[in-house]
């Protein structure tokens, strides 16, 4: 009977529910169970994100669930704030769960890269090339990075926080997670990749209602309702010249920025050559879908109560919202000074979508464009700066990655 | 700011920034100066790479269509055009266009017809005319355009 009781009692020791007592500790970790409920409620029944939104949610909710035994954690939070070695890659190989696994292709960079690689594919340069001027939007959206490491400096943050948290105003996930992946690694910094790339998302999907109002405040009626006349469409030739350029440029000037756009103009330049189909498909189709998936449960795994309880974490969502404002708001000034200079040839609307959160962005350009006048189309020529917003934004990762030790 | 008092921040910047050092006012300057500055530079100069590729392959277009052009014109039939026959087909064409602008005018009237019934009021189509768009679409082109970014 004893033996029997034994069991039990080691048992019960051992499960989560033994974990459980009345401390911080485990008020923290039902808030975190809790809130990732609200995040597959977002995600299922409002649909926010839910490609990205319910992996990022799940990953916080196994995470988040105490074990007794350490071997049994499917994540370990504390392997990831030390110093990398030989030994620690060893250490998260042979005693870390199936998440911290996963996260390795956080950590070493290779799930940003791979998933710029599927949007490469994805993406049309075309607006771009037929109209090379978006390309200056693109750099004015990336005011917001710079000017939030400016807020962040100011604030007292180290210089890896300053450039892990002003990414966001790039509004790109990949790269925001390339940055601060590699900035955090090994840094004093109670900041990690999963709270940036939780702020970062959480922004991102936001976008339809942080944008529009500073679109609105920005401009006038009468602006927004200028009409901008058809593009040209490029030639094939053209489109394949383009990747190749544009790594070249950035590779030769910004080594750092090479891994991310060099991905992103290798999946374009499979595209457009029209000659690796079966590649194409995979890389936009299987290979983005499991990226994302590993990708979304590794990130929201790191969000654990101890991560995001704290003061750090907030400063992050208030830099954040900071960051993305004044990402927009940059782009937009230059689209009306551009608009200005060509004599009410360019709609300020279109300077929002340089921040390169691809479409959607760019959707949210042609919407409230459309609110004023229902004829006006601006969705292509939104498009160009959009995507020159992605390229943008990864010089500017390079940028940061090359001042920032 | 004036430029030497740029070169001189990034040039602080030498070396790079150790990650958790808390930075002065002059080293967050810089790096907003040199990232902002390089951004740009890079953009520009892809601009202007892109725009030179732009005249490139127009020359390269306009230079094709001309030689097609004169081709055409080289195999054409030296015949001279009879501008009476050339005239006759017309007739039919304009008989079933103004054919098809009045099933037009029978489906708008219908609709009318319906919307009156829907709200009780009554309605008299006084005249149809065909509204040119932006762009010299007309309203079913941009009716269907409009219809493909909707889902945007």
């Amino acid at each position: 009977m004893s033996i029997l009781m034994d069991i039990l009692l080691g048992l019960w020791e051992n499960s989560g529910l033994g974990q459980f007592g009345l401390n911080w500790a485990t008020l923290g970790t039902l808030a975190m169970i809790l809130l990732s409920f609200v995040f597959m409620y977002l995600a299922i029944v409002k649909g926010f994100e839910p490609l990205l939104l319910l992996p990022i949610a799940f990953g916080m909710f196994l995470s988040n669930l105490p074990a007794g035994l350490p071997e049994d954690m499917i994540f370990h939070a504390e392997f990831w704030n030390e110093p990398q070695s030989a030994e620690w890659f060893w250490k998260v190989l042979h005693d870390g769960g199936l998440l911290d696994k996963l996260y390795l292709g956080v950590k070493l960079q290779i799930y940003p890269c791979l998933i710029f690689l599927g949007i490469g594919t994805m993406t049309d340069f075309g607006p771009l090339i037929a109209n090379p001027k978006s390309f200056l939007l693109g750099a004015a959206a990336q005011g917001g990075i710079f000017f939030t490491f400016v807020a962040a400096g100011l604030l007292g943050m180290t210089a890896a926080e300053c450039g892990s948290i002003a990414i966001i105003g790039g509004a790109d996930g990949p790269t925001s997670i390339y940055v601060s992946s590699k900035l955090l690694e090994g840094a004093n910094s109670k900041l990690n990749t999963g709270t940036i790339a939780l702020a970062a998302y959480t922004y991102m999907a936001l976008v339809p209602v942080i944008q529009p109002f500073w679109m609105k405040l920005l401009t006038t009626k009468k602006e927004r309702a200028i009409k901008m006349p058809q593009l040209r469409q490029p030639s094939k030739t053209e489109k394949i010249i383009f990747p190749v350029v544009v790594t070249l440029v950035v590779a030769l000037i910004i080594p750092s920025a090479a891994s991310l756009v060099g991905m992103l103009m290798f999946g374009n330049l499979l595209k457009e050559s029209g000659a690796c189909d079966r590649l194409v498909d995979t890389a936009q189709n299987a290979l983005m879908n499991i990226v994302t998936i590993f990708l979304g449960i590794s990130v929201g795994a790191t969000t654990t109560a101890s991560n995001v309880c704290n003061w750090d974490f907030i400063k992050v969502m208030g830099l954040g919202v900071v960051a993305f404002s004044l990402g927009t708001i940059s782009g937009l000034l230059l689209a009306k000074l551009m608009n200005l200079i060509t004599g009410g040839k360019v709609n300020p609307l279109i300077g929002s979508a340089g921040v390169s959160a691809v479409p959607m962005a760019a959707r949210i350009s042609q919407k409230v464009g459309a609110q004023t006048d229902p004829t006006n189309f601006l969705l292509m020529h939104a498009m160009g700066p959009n995507v020159a917003g992605v390229i943008g934004s990864a010089v500017a990762a390079g940028v940061l990655l090359s001042v920032v030790k | 700011m004036n430029l030497m008092n740029a070169a001189s921040l990034i040039t602080r910047l030498e070396g790079g920034i150790d990650g958790d050092v808390h930075m002065d006012g002059g080293q967050i300057a810089g790096v907003t100066v040199a990232g902002l500055g390089v951004v740009f530079a890079v953009l520009v100069l892809l601009v202007l790479i892109i725009f030179l590729f732009n005249k490139i392959f127009e020359a390269i277009y306009n230079s094709q269509r001309k030689k097609e052009i004169s081709e055409a014109a080289q195999s054409a039939p030296k015949s001279d055009p009879v501008p009476a026959a050339a005239a006759k087909p017309a007739a039919p064409a304009v008989k079933a266009a103004a054919q098809d602008d009045d099933e037009v005018i029978a489906v708008i009237s219908a609709v009318v017809a319906m919307m009156s019934e829907a709200d009780g009021r009554s309605y008299r189509v006084k005249s149809v005319k065909p509204v040119q768009g932006f762009s010299g679409r007309t309203a079913w082109a941009m009716d269907g355009r409009r219809q493909n970014v909707a889902p945007f």
